[in-house]
């Protein structure tokens, strides 16, 4: 290793790259540390400001709604595809009848029948070169599997995706002579629109969470479903190509993640007096020198500004406790406000 | 259907799902066909390429490649034809494992997959044989551009996503074949334009990369079709098919080709060709040596931009922050 330097310098320096592999996490306690009043940190950024956001969304033919999402360096593609699990193929009988009261559904708990039934299907993919962790042809990592089990948890525990709006349903039609007057609107489930959500990482890094939430919300709010029927003459579910006739998906909320990383500072003399900083929307690099990582949901779409609070993930590490916690919900809250802009500019 | 579950990831429904049958196909006997795409270029006109180098910041080197498709239609939910979407990059070349056995040159591996969604039916997440074939196809069409003594005891992985791919044939004819009328078509014509944007979206990401080579290999697809007006063996011989234009491809052809050199690295014919195979050839290498222009002109604007754009860049930089290279303490 040439670590060596021409006796004219006495001082011994290191180009940036070379620095950051070496000691990573001193090369960012010097970037955090060089300037107290306003600390940056390697990337340029202060310990509070997230990266600016990108979203491009209908851009795939063969998708029924689709997002391609940059977030700094990481740039991420999701696809949804709505397909058609009938009833009687489900294995589950499920056609019953439903009321004609179903308007203000946003009490009903569906989330049950939506995980039950798998009517979520999200999925991602990071083996696409993204980042030379995750190579291909192999199973997917560990770090894949628990991305794609947190991000199924969000969409369950969220209720974002209405059941109404997966549900095909057929009316009927009333026979004259019999007199049902006090059970008119009879209706039966036929079937269900299955969503695949495909997500694709182009490139990573860092913060792959908040990333594919994104990228998935996105495709999900250009999501236009077919109006689909129940044909009685071939008994099976067409669907109508007309777009007048396709719906959107009608969101519940918009909740937003927003991760950070706790980057312990280590003083020079062994002493616990090292200065910790609470990093925002980490990238690649912190995230490789950070042990503690929290990531807050909150949803501002109801209960006013102060929104309500999704989910909380806080793993390893002591850094954070109540009064940072509080502090970080707050900086959530306000992040939230950009998603929302971005979102709804697209 | 749904094959063994797959317990790494998250499976849909146990019983499977279809996609969707629109109404006006299986009612409207005539509608089907008005959907049908046709050729609006001449016989040798390419598509327009796009192609972006440098997407992928933790690669070593990337590419993005799209040959867009019409617009999409504003009075049906059913995409008329495909577009084609490559992102490629490059991670390497880096040192073997201390596990892998010696080797003098520079191991390169090459993985091809497609999106879920990057064809009418929906994929799966593991590789089958077209995919693995496609790779084994780009492999051949590289190695030889690569001048691999270069990096003795070292690999690099090339890695092409597929985001969207193009059809092997206009999907009515498989939709009607299912229907019961004969014929499905299963071809892999689309594979070859798949193939013919593998290797130039390659090509501009190693030498994004930086890797060197001997030349700028760049792919290109040449077809026969049958006339679909007249009746007989009248066959024209088409640049940069797109097979769902085309209602009976005859052969088709995709090169892997060198223009400096006047070299193929990588010829993969199909189906009945007739007397004259070098006429094909030929028609597949007049196609590459266009996709190399707009590599050529792509690449270029990169290298600039590389050499130009650090130093100015470089200035506002320093002026914002003294100290580019932090001082280590102690």
């Amino acid at each position: 290793m040439a670590t060596t330097t021409t006796t004219s310098q006495p001082a011994l320096s290191f180009p940036r790259p070379i620095f950051a592999a070496l000691s990573p996490h001193p090369f960012l306690q010097a970037h955090l540390t060089s300037t107290p009043k306003q600390p940056l940190r390697a990337n340029g950024r202060t310990a509070h400001e997230f990266r600016s956001l990108g979203v491009n969304t209908g851009s795939l033919t063969h998708c029924n709604g689709s997002a391609v999402i940059r977030m700094g360096n990481t740039a991420v593609v999701c696809g949804v595809r709505a397909e058609i699990l009938s009833s009687e193929t489900g294995g589950q009988e499920i056609s019953g009848q439903e009321d004609e009261k179903e308007d203000e559904g946003d009490e009903d708990d569906d989330t049950g029948e939506i995980e039950s039934l798998k009517l979520l299907v999200p999925n991602i993919e990071l083996a696409t070169g993204s980042s030379p962790q995750h190579l291909p042809g192999q199973a997917p990592s560990a770090f894949a599997q628990t991305l794609v089990t947190r991000l199924r948890s969000l969409l369950l525990s969220s209720r974002i995706v209405r059941l109404e709006d997966l549900r095909i349903l057929y009316t009927p039609p009333s026979n004259p002579d019999e007199s049902h007057s006090d059970e008119e609107q009879r209706r039966e489930v036929k079937g269900h629109w299955t969503l695949y959500i495909d997500t694709m990482f182009l490139s990573l890094d860092g913060n792959a969470f908040d990333a594919a939430w994104l990228a998935i919300l996105a495709a999900l709010r250009d999501t236009l479903l077919p109006h689909a029927f129940w044909d009685e003459e071939l008994e099976t579910i067409l669907c109508s190509d007309d777009p007048a006739d396709a719906h959107k998906l009608r969101l519940r909320g918009l909740p937003v993640p927003s991760t950070y990383a706790v980057f312990e500072g280590k003083s020079e003399d062994e002493e616990d007096g090292g200065v910790d900083w609470v990093l925002s929307d980490p990238d690649a690099f912190e995230e490789s020198v950070c042990r503690e990582t929290v990531c807050v949901v909150v949803d501002r779409s109801e209960g006013g500004m102060e929104g309500r609070l999704r989910r909380i993930e806080k793993c390893g590490g002591g850094v954070v406790d109540r009064g940072v916690m509080k502090t970080l919900v707050e900086r959530s809250t306000q992040r939230s406000g950009v998603w929302e802009k971005v979102l709804s500019g697209s | 259907m749904a094959a063994l579950a797959d317990r790494r990831r998250i499976n849909g429904p146990s019983g499977g799902t279809s996609a969707p049958i629109f109404a006006r196909i299986v009612k409207e006997p005539g509608y089907l066909q008005s959907l049908r795409p046709s050729r609006t270029r001449g016989p040798n006109e390419l598509r327009k390429i796009f192609l972006q180098t440098g997407i992928v910041p933790s690669a070593s080197g990337s590419a993005y490649l799209e040959i867009p498709s019409e617009l999409p239609s504003k009075t049906t939910l059913i995409p008329s034809s495909s577009s084609l979407k490559l992102s490629c990059s490059i991670q390497g070349p880096k040192p073997l494992p201390r596990s892998a056995p010696f080797s003098p040159s520079l191991l390169l591996t090459t993985t091809v997959k497609f999106a879920p969604f990057a064809t009418r039916t929906r994929r799966g997440y593991i590789r089958d044989s077209v995919e693995r074939d496609l790779g084994v196809h780009l492999e051949t069409a590289l190695r030889g551009v690569i001048i691999a003594e270069r990096w003795p005891k070292s690999g690099v992985e090339v890695v092409v996503t597929v985001i969207e791919g193009d059809e092997d044939g206009w999907w009515g004819d498989d939709f009607s074949a299912k229907r019961g009328s004969g014929g499905g078509s299963g071809s892999g014509w689309g594979l070859l334009n798949v193939l013919a944007g593998c290797i130039t979206v390659a090509s501009a990401a190693i030498a994004d990369a930086g890797i060197d080579c001997v030349d700028l290999v760049s792919g290109g697809v040449a077809a026969i079709v049958r006339n679909p007006r007249s009746r007989g063996d009248d066959v024209v011989k088409i640049l940069d098919p797109n097979p769902s234009e085309h209602q009976d491809v005859v052969a088709a052809c995709a090169v892997g080709y060198l223009a400096g050199r006047d070299e193929i690295t990588e010829l993969w014919m199909k189906g009945d060709v007739g007397p004259d195979p070098d006429q094909l050839v030929d028609g597949a290498t007049h196609a590459a040596v266009g996709s190399l222009s707009v590599l050529r002109e792509v690449i270029l604007e990169a290298v600039e931009a590389k050499f130009k754009g650090p130093a100015t860049e470089g200035d506002s930089l320093k002026r914002k922050s003294p100290s580019q290279d932090v001082e280590m303490g102690g």
